[in-house]
């Protein structure tokens, strides 16, 4: 009995892949969206190169789903899980999870609202590039115009994070009038539709701040529709590989380059060098956000630098 | 006798409707100047024309008591079909082959996608007898799933001028998808009054069993109307796709909903059998028109959901308080 006991638990000890690989599990919060698909495409690409069996689990922007994933990927005896969470707070207790499991967790882009149950979490600082982007915006207006925010979705952090980088700067000139925000849902579709709109109400802005770049494609599309395209500035937030070719072709005017290459690379590196013994990881390091226009378009390719 | 009782019926639902629409646009007027101008006037129809095309196959589909919830991914899936093959073609390096195709080949392979998606659905609901909200929930996964695996969860863009003439040009000074869905009215209009299709899908949707032993053959009428669904919904993901210059993998994303809300707000009966292609162009235009209101308003994006909610709502209480008088 006791014995059988023992080879229970040790059976539970050392899980490994059928082919005697040890597995990393990449989880997104989503796969709907280009930019996360990058993001765990390279994490998982990462992490098979360094020797590992990835898998990749889909979200759905759901906390639920995403904790079922991780109850499986405790029972299925992962090592390791690169992790972007749906929610700052509610991820908090599926880590939680993991780490009571002894799974390390690694975020990826989005931050987890608590220090002490990720190993180490890389970041995208948002904020700050939407500060880069709102500094850049009220130079290019000359500190007066009026202009259009297009929000993602309401009930997102990064939608308020952006927006609230962009307004502190911003806010600060009367001279910059907002005459329109609306939100398009992070999708070019509805943005599109939500600024033929608003060009109805205000045929006469002079640019528009978009808080991602599907969003920037589908106001710039708008624009040319109306005629209007070349007279306004479209500012998007991400780096795809759409708005990067427009930058280049003077289609819209700028973006805040973030770097998935980079934190799926780094959080898989980690999760490597946890496996094989370290420990010292500092709780967060921030990627910076860095303002992409014409004048340094040439150093950028879509999702990082050349 | 019947026949004219349901006649009545369906001029006071639409007559609703129409006041309903007529209110909506009085409020609005009034709170903004802009509304009420050629150019915004295009500007919602245009932005409509998507929702038409679906909800038209849904009204038909519905006036079976039926349903169809796919439409969102099937619309997806055959904008991304048509983006694809426009763009890419085929390649098969197994057989050292290429399929180039043009953009009446990739349209028409949108198109036939989407009606035998559509077909599927007919077949998995009179075959197996599996209710058409599980079998149509069901292809709504499995064809966003096959969106996934097409596009490999990345858009697929730049199309080409003559492909983005469908969603973005212009003809004899209206608008191309507005023609589009103008001809998808009056053909849906025409099969509802003047075939015997038509007699059909009524028939079936006030009384199944009466249908049956009065000779229909049910399974084929409806096999026919999911299939025309799908097709339409394939007609929309193109207009999607054309407007965008872009075939979004998470495109059409809840038009299911937008596109069963116009239905319900034009009058037709969930449980089938009475209702009008009328009345649902009546709701996507009520739709339509508040989504643009409450962005000319710069209604908070919070309020904008309760708003549409609540007035779906008062659209539903009004039309059933009339129908009981």
């Amino acid at each position: 009995m006791l014995s059988l006991l023992i080879m229970f638990v040790q059976c539970k000890q050392q899980p490994k892949a059928k082919n005697g690989k040890k597995q990393i599990a990449v989880v997104v919060s989503t796969l709907n969206n280009p930019w996360f698909v990058f993001l765990a495409e390279t994490a998982a690409a990462k992490a098979t190169a360094l020797g590992y069996d990835a898998k990749i689990f889909d979200s759905q922007n759901n906390t639920a789903t995403e904790g079922d994933h991780f109850e499986n990927i405790i029972v299925a005896g992962f090592d390791a899980i690169l992790f972007n969470s749906t929610d700052a707070n509610g991820s908090v207790a599926n880590v939680m999870k993991a780490k009571k499991a002894g799974i390390p967790v690694f975020c990826m882009d989005r931050e987890i609202n608590a220090t002490n149950a990720a190993t180490s979490q890389i970041l995208s600082d948002s904020y700050s590039g939407a500060v880069a982007i709102g500094t850049n915006f009220t130079q290019q207006l000359r500190k007066k115009g009026r202009y259009v925010e297009l929000l993602g979705l309401v009930g997102d952090n990064n939608t308020w994070a952006r927006s609230k980088g962009f307004h502190s700067v911003t806010d600060n000139y009367p001279g910059l009038q907002m005459v329109a925000q609306q939100s398009a849902d992070f999708d070019r579709n509805k943005a599109m539709e939500v600024m033929e709109s608003i060009l109805q109400a205000h045929p006469d802005i002079d640019a528009v701040f978009c808080g991602n770049d599907g969003m920037a494609m589908g106001a710039y599309q708008a624009l040319v529709a109306a005629g209007k395209a070349t007279k306004v500035k479209v500012f998007g937030f991400d780096g795809a590989e759409d708005v990067i070719t427009a930058i280049k072709e003077n289609k819209v005017y700028g973006t805040g380059m973030q770097f998935p290459k980079v934190m799926a690379e780094t959080a898989a590196q980690f999760a490597d060098e946890y496996i094989k013994g370290r420990r010292d990881f500092p709780q967060k390091i921030p990627v910076a956000v860095e303002l992409v226009t014409p004048k340094n378009i040439n150093d950028y390719i879509a999702y990082g630098k050349k | 006798m019947i026949a004219i009782q349901k006649n009545n019926t369906l001029n006071l639902a639409r007559l609703q409707s129409l006041i309903a629409l007529v209110v909506l646009c009085i409020i609005i007027a009034v709170l903004s100047d802009k509304f009420l101008t050629m150019d915004n006037g295009w500007n919602v129809l245009r932005q409509i024309s998507v929702n038409i095309c679906i909800s038209v196959g849904m009204t038909l589909i519905v006036l079976t008591a039926g349903i169809d919830l796919s439409v969102g991914s099937v619309l997806a899936l055959c904008g991304a079909i048509t983006a694809g093959l426009l763009k890419n073609g085929i390649k098969l390096p197994s057989l050292d082959l290429f399929i180039g195709f043009t953009l009446l080949g990739s349209l028409l392979a949108g198109i036939i996608a989407g009606g035998a998606l559509g077909l599927f659905n007919g077949f998995v609901i009179t075959k197996f007898k599996v209710p058409p909200f599980v079998s149509t929930l069901a292809m709504l996964t499995i064809a966003r799933g096959l969106t996934m695996l097409w596009t490999q969860g990345h858009p697929i863009s730049n199309l080409g001028a003559p492909f983005s003439m469908i969603g973005a040009g212009w003809l004899l000074g209206i608008p191309v998808p507005v023609w589009i869905a103008g001809v998808v009215v009056l053909l849906a209009i025409f099969i509802t009054r003047q075939t015997r299709l038509g007699r059909y899908i009524y028939a079936i949707g006030g009384n199944e069993n009466a249908a049956i032993l009065s000779g229909i053959s049910i399974n084929k009428v409806k096999l026919i109307v999911y299939g025309i669904a799908g097709a339409l919904a394939a007609v929309g993901g193109i207009m999607v796709t054309s407007r965008l210059d872009s075939a979004q993998p998470n495109a059409g994303t809840g038009y299911e909903l937008d596109a069963i809300a116009a239905v319900v707000i034009g009058g037709t009966s969930l449980s089938g059998g009475k209702g009008s292609i009328g009345g649902t162009v009546m709701g996507a235009v009520i739709i339509g028109v508040l989504n643009n209101g409450l962005v000319l308003l710069n209604v908070s994006p919070f309020w904008q959901q309760v708003v549409k909610g609540a007035v779906i709502l008062i659209a539903v209480i009004i039309d059933k308080g009339g129908k009981k008088k």
